[in-house]
């Protein structure tokens, strides 16, 4: 019984030896086989860091809550942030509130959801959620503070003026507003980022559109 | 097979072995990358007080997206050396501290709100330095620290301190200042 296969197999070695011998020369002149596996390779690194390097540059990808033009994570400053999360984060050389300090939503759209572009006026209103303080910061295309060295980049809390109904409205523009006024940087897109500190409600699972401020665009051009 | 499908096959094993390098680069991207916050924490290890990060008015740091209302200090810890104290006298300036490790990221954090008699203070430990610490306690009289475990044993901790209007800048740099950052004696 057992010599069975033995003997069936034994053609078969013979068969593969023959032909890798007949083969042989045809591989000494020209193997599409391995090129074609240095080339999987090579397509394997360039697509893997490729795109390992774009997700590291942008947003993290899961997570993500929309409140109005508003954008935040609020796994990000938790320790069950996601491994995208680290990562940007790492790469980023960031350190983002922690859910216990407070809550950072960004908004790069206005309420329609256009891109925010320094060429437009904004006006963004009226109400704020409940926190301690919070401060609104404006950003440029590539996340600096603009450099307009004597005019303001934010606004805290504290420093925004209301009015009798409690409201208040900020104008975003490059030319001098009346009121609360923040000058966009002379060209190109821009971010606000709207920090929340030592908020009230669990790391803003509760936060809706209404309670956030809207960004109204009021025209563009000048 | 024909030249074209070895080559269709190709494709798709690269595509496949593509997600594999994708998923391997951004796992491996918090232990490996040298200018995180960690790395550049790190050389002030010794030091005995928050180094300011980022200063308020947002200039000349490496934080990205800096709040200019915020000054941000931080301090390294190791706590193969001894558990670590985090420190501070809060005021009416918002104060809060936030504990990281390398590739954990956040692991706890807390503001001036848990505060006792406008002190701060939190013991930073691994899990074996607290049961040696609350085996060696005396029962009569328990330590009133507030002691968290942290996952490694080398991270780095937050400070932000808020001024409310540009007037409060200086104070809010000197209170994240201030902040001490001391290694305990092992029981």
């Amino acid at each position: 019984m057992n010599v069975q296969p033995v003997l069936t197999k034994t053609p078969a070695p013979a068969f593969v030896r023959a032909s890798s011998i007949s083969s042989l020369p045809v591989t000494s002149r020209f193997n599409p086989t391995v090129l074609l596996i240095i080339y999987a390779l090579l397509l394997a690194l360039a697509l893997g860091l490729g795109s390992a390097y774009l997700a590291l540059k942008g947003d993290p990808p899961f997570g993500g809550v929309r409140i109005g033009p508003w954008q935040t994570w609020p796994k990000l400053g938790s320790p069950e942030a996601d491994p995208y999360m680290r990562a940007i984060v790492a790469y980023g050389g960031d350190v983002p509130l922690a859910t216990g300090e407070g809550l950072a939503v960004t908004a790069r759209t206005d309420n329609e959801g256009r891109e925010l572009d320094s060429g437009c006026s904004y006006r963004i209103g009226a109400v704020m959620p409940a926190a301690r303080i919070w401060t609104l910061t404006l950003y440029d295309r590539d996340g600096r503070l603009p450099a307009s060295g004597s005019a303001r980049s934010s606004f805290t809390s504290s420093e925004i003026v209301r009015n009798t109904d409690n409201l208040f409205f900020l104008n975003l523009s490059r030319d001098l507003s009346a009121g609360n006024w923040l000058q966009l940087p002379p060209s190109g897109s821009f971010s606000l980022v709207l920090r929340l500190y030592d908020m009230a409600g669990a790391g803003g699972a509760n936060l809706k559109a209404e309670d956030l401020p809207t960004i109204e665009r009021l025209g563009c051009g000048s | 097979m024909s030249f074209l499908n070895r080559l269709l096959l190709a494709t798709f094993v690269g595509v496949v072995l593509a997600a594999g390098v994708h998923i391997a680069a951004i796992l491996t991207a918090p232990r490996y990358a040298e200018q995180d916050a960690f790395g550049r924490i790190q050389p002030t290890l010794a030091a005995e007080h928050a180094q300011i990060i980022s200063a308020p008015g947002g200039a000349n740091t490496w934080l990205p997206m800096p709040d200019p209302a915020a000054a941000v200090a931080a301090c390294a810890f190791n706590l193969s050396d001894g558990p670590a104290r985090i420190a501070a006298k809060t005021g009416a300036l918002f104060l809060s501290f936030s504990f990281h490790t390398k590739t954990g990221g956040v692991f706890f954090a807390v503001t001036d709100r848990a505060a006792v008699r406008g002190e701060l203070e939190i013991v930073v430990m691994t899990a074996r330095q607290l049961d040696e610490a609350r085996a060696g306690e005396d029962v009569n009289e328990p330590s009133r620290d507030v002691r968290i475990v942290a996952p490694e044993s080398r991270g780095f901790m937050i400070v932000r301190v808020v001024a409310p209007t540009s007037s409060l800048h200086a104070q809010a740099q000197q209170a994240a200042e201030a902040v001490s950052c001391t290694v305990d004696e092992q029981v």
